[in-house]
């Protein structure tokens, strides 16, 4: 069997890192690409690091540009690769521009290809990644879900039961993996133990001059009871200079390895995020989790975790004085550091 | 209200001609894009000319490629147009690349898109055109289908009631408005065909069918086999003769012809005995004219042509010479729900009303 996975930003990394791990050890063949789609190459090889797997085989360094236009270059350049390369499965993460793009490359060369984390819906289509999912899902031969909720999505979209393969959460295995060495790392930040990480990066929330200015104000709030460590998007930090937006009280700083940015959440008093990953990662963390937004594509992270879904910033300070972290964090159903073992299993047992 | 249509090949034009003159008709703002992903410009402009609509308003002279390489401009090319017009609903038609292409750019730029002939499926993705399809119904705010059936495979995918509207065939729209004009072209007595023994009218152009040499000359054998009993024309695909030529294929009788306009290949479907083809449009044309279509493929996206009983797959070629000699034409046009010629009107009250 030969995999070809494809990855195009940071928050694929980790989702990457247990499959290959678990097919390297049963000795696969295997090419990683990545698409270069993100801004910080620097940034996305340290992530490889940390993660303790190779550096990806080739780079397409696409670059960021508009959506069609990004999507356009992805499709270009790595058309020619999965020609020469014809391998059993492209497999594709998560939600970004690359995911879309790879799925629609494969499924016109015929090439079946398997999606990471299927099955997850905000409802919001407003969001571009609601539209790669959508896309990648509908393309993929092999559906490989974190929950049994997006199980139940796929059933409900008319995909056939023998493409749905239920595997857990292949981020939490990234995050199980890589906690003794994050626990390892001396602390960077904070003259408390216990600081309030932040992350946020969606336009819905960075571009709306409006929101963006009652986020400061919450969060300068929250500042005066807890340390803020918001380690900033530059497209963020961009859109608060713009807006004249100063934070006393709260450090920002550039974005994070992915280590760093483990220990720092693992210690957190709690975290305020846009982000979909962090939403998991604090739940099996015990970390309590405040998401800025109305959706949440992860409702597991509500339903039996850390999260809280937040709609106007202004109760954030009270919201988050309020929190405590558990001491027993919740585990949902195949939360459980395997979840990269039953995608190979899944797409060894595969018959098309 | 603003509409942009968007069309990209030959088989979009007389999906897109009633729309268009619908649209007019109800006083709408338009702009018809063209993205120029077919290879043969000459034969694009006859066709607005025979379907009797303007040229395109703009032309994004794509050209071909992979399907990587061609979906990659179409997308780099619409995407700027898209955000110049701001339309209040981008029309996409069928199933080409530009139908793909324009719903994703559309879709991430926050625009509406409604689907003409939404919900078609071959049930095979080994055909691009399948994936097309389904990439495009699952991104499009409106999905406007030709069938009921079509609305039922809406519905087991999961698609939202609402979004959801039955209109009709748009391509049956086309056939009526044009078959009295397409009698007097005379396209059927130029080509010399014995009126004693009406024709046997022949397309060919998928991958399936053409670039598999043993398959390919399994269908000649067929074809020359037919063209012993009655006149055989068949208007090759460049892409087709290129096959033809390169394997030195005995054409025998078969009279091999330049691909032709609208109104003659309607003309000449309309006079023929039967019709030969892996094409989607031509069944449902040939079963609104009362034609026999014998379709050269293992799965139809237009199932209705079958249960009307004017089409029938034949996969094996060795089948068609006597199926050939069976078929009749029928001798009232089958009128399946929807193929009333006002399948456009009912696309734009949706569009205007939604």
């Amino acid at each position: 069997m030969r995999l070809l996975h494809v990855v195009g930003a940071r928050p694929n990394i980790p989702k990457l890192a247990p499959v290959y791990r678990a097919a390297a050890r049963r000795g696969v063949a295997q090419t990683v690409i990545h698409t270069g789609q993100h801004y910080d190459d620097v940034l996305s090889a340290a992530f490889f690091r940390d993660l303790e797997i190779p550096p990806a085989d080739i780079n397409l360094d696409v670059g960021s540009h508009s959506h069609a236009v990004q999507t356009a270059r992805i499709l270009e350049r790595l058309e020619p690769i999965v020609i020469a390369e014809r391998p059993d499965w492209v497999v594709v993460y998560g939600d970004v521009n690359s995911t879309l793009a790879a799925s629609l490359v494969a499924a016109k060369l015929g090439v079946p290809s398997a999606h990471v984390e299927a099955g997850l819906r905000s409802g919001d289509r407003g969001m571009p990644e609601e539209i790669n999912r959508i896309i990648a899902d509908r393309l993929a031969s092999r559906l490989f879900t974190p929950s049994r909720d997006a199980d139940e999505t796929l059933r409900r979209e008319g995909e056939p039961a023998d493409k749905i393969v239920f595997v857990g959460n292949v981020m939490i295995d990234s995050v199980l993996h890589a906690l003794p060495r994050a626990r390892a790392l001396e602390p960077r930040w904070g003259r408390s133990d216990r600081p309030v990480v932040v992350t946020l990066h969606r336009p819905s929330n960075v571009d709306d001059p409006h929101r963006l200015t009652a986020l400061a104000e919450a969060l300068v709030a929250v500042a005066a009871d807890h340390q803020v460590v918001f380690p900033a998007h530059p497209r963020t930090q961009e859109r608060l200079r713009a807006g004249h937006l100063s934070l006393p009280g709260v450090t920002v700083i550039a974005p994070l390895g992915y280590l760093e940015m483990l220990a720092l959440v693992d210690a957190a008093h709690a975290v305020i995020t846009d982000s979909g990953g962090l939403q998991e990662e604090t739940t099996v963390l015990g970390v309590p989790c405040f998401t800025v937004r109305t959706t949440t594509e992860r409702p597991v992270t509500v339903r039996e975790g850390t999260n809280v879904m937040v709609r106007a910033p202004s109760e954030l300070p009270a919201g988050v004085r309020a929190a405590r972290r558990r001491a027993n964090p919740p585990h949902p159903e195949g939360w459980d550091g395997s979840a990269g073992e039953r995608v190979v299993d899944g797409l060894e047992g595969a018959s098309l | 209200m603003k509409i942009l249509h968007v069309v990209g090949a030959r088989p979009n034009f007389p999906k897109l001609a009633p729309v268009y003159r619908a649209a007019r008709a109800a006083g709408l703002d338009q702009i018809v894009m063209h993205t120029g992903q077919h290879y043969d410009d000459a034969m694009s402009d006859s066709f607005f000319r025979d379907l009797g609509i303007r040229p395109p308003d703009v032309n994004l002279g794509v050209g071909s490629g992979t399907h990587g390489q061609q979906t990659a401009r179409l997308m780099e090319r619409i995407e700027p147009e898209l955000v110049k017009h701001r339309p209040d609903w981008v029309v996409v038609y069928g199933d080409v690349n530009s139908t793909a292409a324009a719903a994703l750019v559309a879709v991430k730029l926050g625009q509406r898109v409604a689907h003409v002939e939404a919900g078609v499926r071959s049930h095979d993705r080994s055909m691009p055109e399948e994936i097309n399809r389904i990439v495009v119904d699952r991104l499009a705010d409106l999905l406007l289908t030709p069938s009921r059936t079509a609305d039922a495979t809406l519905r087991a995918e999961g698609e939202p009631e609402e979004e959801i509207a039955f209109v009709g065939n748009v391509m049956v729209d086309a056939l009526l408005y044009a078959v009295e004009r397409a009698r007097v072209t005379g396209a059927r007595n130029r080509v010399g065909v014995d009126h004693g023994r009406p024709a046997v009218v022949v397309t060919l152009h998928r991958p399936a069918n053409v670039d598999n040499l043993t398959r390919l000359e399994s269908i000649m054998r067929a074809l020359r086999e037919v063209a012993g009993d009655r006149p055989v024309l068949f208007p090759v695909h460049p892409r087709t003769r290129a096959r033809l030529d390169a394997a030195g294929l005995d054409v025998g009788a078969v009279k091999l012809m330049a691909p032709v306009g609208y109104l003659e290949m309607l003309d000449l479907m309309d006079a023929a005995h039967a019709v030969i083809t892996d094409s989607g449009g031509l069944q449902v044309e040939s079963a609104a004219l009362g034609v026999p279509c014998l379709t050269v493929r293992d799965t139809t996206e237009w199932p209705e042509t079958i249960t009307c009983g004017a089409n029938q797959l034949i996969y094996d070629p060795v089948g068609l010479p006597a199926a050939v000699a069976s078929v009749h034409r029928l001798s009232q046009p089958p009128r399946p729900e929807g193929w009333d010629g006002m399948a456009a009107v009912r696309v734009v009250d949706c569009l205007r009303t939604r």
